[in-house]
């Protein structure tokens, strides 16, 4: 289980998150939505451990990830797929790959490049575990990503904005795979996603849950059928008007229920 | 009587000589690179104390002119410490350390070059900061920085030619001793400095073949 505890983050007179609380517990897809600036990123930020806290507690499975060692154990249980794919530009598809699962959790080469084959063949890149990232389009680049952090075998998969760099059809690419992923995972035992994003409508087709940030702080954390229901999340006249001036849902034909 | 004519001698002095050149180019450059990329990792890291005494330090190395500071090596630092040092010997520590202070400058400046987005990336991955530097720090830093160290490595070079100064036999060295017997300087001098284009020149090409494998991920823009 991840635990959020009443989690302050400030970058100088700003606080950006302002005692933010939640938990996430093994199977579940939880979304986190709200506007830019909100924070929601930041959250993530903190939880694998890149931002300091300034107050508050994040756990991860009970690893206290403000304590050094136990941020290190807490990084080999959850995996991070970045708004800009983040990828090593100077390695290969295949070793952005086989890195993290070679080096931190010492597993054979033999093995980790297996996994990272069927991975790609999976995202549909087959061919492509010897081309760099910079001979990619962006949304194969997230594709290679979401493999990267797939390899790791994590119980938590954190996705921060990972469409927000992608056009409408390289989105759809996307969430397709992450889709399919949500699907599989709902049977329990899997991956468990902390899912950062702007699209709503794919947020309320793979979420079990859905929180809102408003100005760093958590003001709705619901059940997803719940948050959209009248008189649940739409109850809430923020919720409301962040909903209303989203944009129509981006293509979701290619995305498996 | 004076034998003012080249012989097969002449040759060998100057290749040797050259040999000499090449060989403190060689050690003092790579020992100048370990030290210079080493105290830059410690620069990037923020090591308090000891990243801000190696800055000062090798900023003093840089700022001042090698023939000065071989100068304070060979005859400051023995009335120092009341024990005489070999040419050689001085000449190998004020090169390293020269060296070493201008690798630093580079080497600092490829480190900050390498996006933010990578260093979150490894550590979010769990890398240690060991497996940083050698995995995704040191291989893109030294992409950026390989062209400015072929250009160093250039300078470097020609900058052995002071140590003859100090009579290390160097290619510098040889070609005095030859032009003191032969009483022809234009000759010699042009020969000297053809040998030390040669050896240039040949760095220069060994250099960028290493920096298009370092860069193959980056193709050339088509512009």
């Amino acid at each position: 289980m991840m635990a959020v505890e009443g989690v302050v983050k400030r970058f100088g007179a700003h606080t950006v998150l302002d005692g933010v609380s939640l938990t996430v517990a093994p199977g579940e897809v939880v979304t986190i939505l709200g506007s830019s600036g909100s924070g929601k990123s930041t959250l993530i930020r903190c939880i694998n451990g890149l931002e300091a806290l300034d107050g508050g507690r994040i756990t991860v499975d009970g690893l206290d990830v403000s304590d050094p060692r136990q941020l290190a154990r807490a990084r080999r249980l959850s995996a991070t797929v970045f708004q800009m794919f983040n990828l090593y530009p100077h390695m290969t598809v295949l070793r952005n790959i086989t890195l993290a699962p070679e080096l931190v959790l010492r597993r054979p080469r033999d093995e980790v490049e297996a996994q990272a084959h069927a991975l790609l063949a999976s995202v549909g890149l087959a061919g492509k575990a010897d081309s760099y990232p910079g001979q990619l389009s962006g949304g194969q680049r997230q594709r290679v990503g979401i493999c990267r952090a797939l390899a790791m075998n994590p119980r938590y998969l954190l996705l921060d904005e990972v469409t927000s760099a992608l056009d409408p059809e390289m989105t759809a690419e996307v969430l397709a795979i992450l889709g399919k992923l949500a699907a599989r995972q709902s049977g329990g035992g899997g991956t468990t996603m902390l899912f950062v994003t702007h699209e709503v409508e794919f947020a309320r087709r793979i979420s079990t849950r859905i929180v809102f940030l408003d100005q760093g702080r958590l003001i709705v954390d619901l059940p997803t059928d719940q948050f959209f229901a009248a008189d649940g999340g739409l109850a809430h006249p923020r919720i409301r008007q962040f909903l209303s001036k989203m944009a129509p849902a981006a293509p979701l034909a290619e995305i498996p229920a | 009587m004076r034998h003012a004519g080249f012989t097969w001698h002449d040759g060998a002095l100057l290749a040797q000589g050259l040999a000499v050149s090449l060989g403190l180019f060689a050690g003092t450059f790579l020992i100048g690179l370990v030290l210079g990329s080493g105290a830059a990792v410690v620069r990037h890291f923020r090591v308090p104390a000891l990243g801000t005494l190696l800055h000062t330090g090798l900023e003093l190395l840089r700022n001042s002119p090698v023939l000065v500071q071989l100068f304070l090596v060979f005859f400051g630092v023995p009335a120092l410490i009341h024990q005489p040092l070999t040419p050689v010997f001085a000449a190998g520590l004020t090169l390293s350390a020269n060296t070493a202070a201008f690798v630093y400058f580079i080497a600092v400046a490829g480190l900050d070059a390498v996006g933010r987005d990578q260093v979150e990336a490894a550590r979010a991955f769990g890398l240690s900061r060991v497996q940083l530097v050698r995995h995704i720090l040191g291989p893109q830093a030294l992409a950026f920085a390989v062209a400015p160290l072929v250009g160093l490595a250039v300078n470097q070079l020609q900058v052995t030619s002071l140590v003859s100064v100090i009579g290390v036999v160097d290619l510098t060295k040889a070609g005095d001793i030859l032009n003191l017997r032969t009483l022809r300087p234009f000759a010699v001098w042009a020969m000297v400095g053809v040998l030390y284009f040669a050896a240039a020149k040949t760095l220069t090409l060994l250099g960028n073949r290493w920096e298009r494998r370092l860069r193959a991920h980056a193709a050339p823009l088509g512009l």
